[in-house]
């Protein structure tokens, strides 16, 4: 038997260690940014998701990804108060008559 | 009678400064909350993020000749302000850009898989009034080396389209894409080990150890 390139199951390893499944993981993990973006074609989504189906780590993993982008896109940002917003404005104008 | 030949130059100079400074005070009013809110989600800091800003001001009054319209307003001062902010970065001569590789952001024990932060359930809004959550991710974020912050924040914080990023830090959408995503497996990888409310450290240690 050839070993297993990349321990990415390594507890399951012990019930199924088998090469494919890991390498198809590590291969489903490289595009799901673009999967999650709704980047890829369909016949490669459908494969993603099949995975997916069948792989609840993997399943697992889209999950929290999609958790972080999400956190990501509505992250609070702070605001400018109105002094300093004015207060920078004439620092500016001050640099540009210099 | 003929006017002296320098008064209409004279207006003419006066009116084009008045121009440029209505110019630029629409530009500042427009724009100067986008610029102030993508300054200080790279720089963090309030007094480095305000820096940022004056000098993207400054630089787009400077540039003003240069822009031609091409590109959207907001567009072209998120390039300014991205290359002062790897300018600032420069002078302060920090560590050399690290590269992220897709094989360290993979996760190797079952607890990584898993985020194991108080979001289940909860819409991306109620989860971020955890302070501890909030404070998680932007020391997640801030640990990003500079060109995958950039790109993460242009992307998944201000929402910039991967085309408009590729413009905006002279990339090909390819490599912006490669950049988005490891950005976003670092940011979920350091969410993971932190682990926040509902797994406690020692509970963490026992899963790492397992």
């Amino acid at each position: 038997m050839t070993k297993r390139q990349i321990p990415h199951h390594p507890s399951r390893a012990t019930t199924k260690p088998q090469r494919h499944r890991s390498a198809h993981c590590l291969r489903i993990l490289r595009a799901l940014s673009a999967f999650i973006d709704d980047e890829l074609p369909r016949q490669i989504c459908q494969e993603i998701r099949q995975h997916l189906g069948a792989c609840p780590r993997c399943e697992e993993f889209v999950a929290s990804l999609r958790q972080t982008v999400s956190l990501c896109r509505h992250s609070p940002a702070p605001v400018l108060s109105p002094d300093d917003r004015a207060l920078m404005r004439e620092k500016i104008l001050a640099a540009i008559r210099q | 009678m003929v006017p002296p030949r320098s008064a209409p130059r004279t207006a003419k100079r006066t009116s084009t400064a008045h121009d440029l400074r209505e110019a630029f005070d629409s530009l500042y009013r427009d724009h100067v909350d986008l610029m102030y809110r993508y300054a200080s989600r790279l720089c963090g800091e309030t007094e480095a993020a305000k820096d940022l800003v004056q000098e993207t001001f400054l630089n787009a009054y400077r540039g003003f000749k240069q822009f031609r319209g091409e590109a959207q307003v907001s567009t072209w001062l998120y390039t300014i302000a991205s290359r002062a902010c790897l300018r600032m970065r420069r002078r302060q001569k920090g560590a050399p850009q690290r590269e992220l590789s897709l094989e360290e952001l993979v996760p190797t024990t079952d607890g990584e898989f898993h985020l194991q932060i108080p979001v289940d359930d909860l819409s991306p809004e109620e989860a971020l009034q955890n302070k501890q959550l909030r404070q998680a991710l932007n020391d997640a974020i801030d640990r990003l080396p500079p060109k995958y912050k950039m790109v993460l924040v242009l992307r998944d914080m201000e929402g910039l389209s991967a085309k408009e990023v590729g413009t905006v830090m002279g990339l090909n959408e390819r490599a912006v894409k490669s950049r988005l995503h490891r950005a976003r497996l670092f940011v979920r990888r350091e969410l993971s080990r932190q682990g926040l409310a509902g797994s406690s450290p020692s509970q963490r240690a026992d899963t790492d150890s397992e």
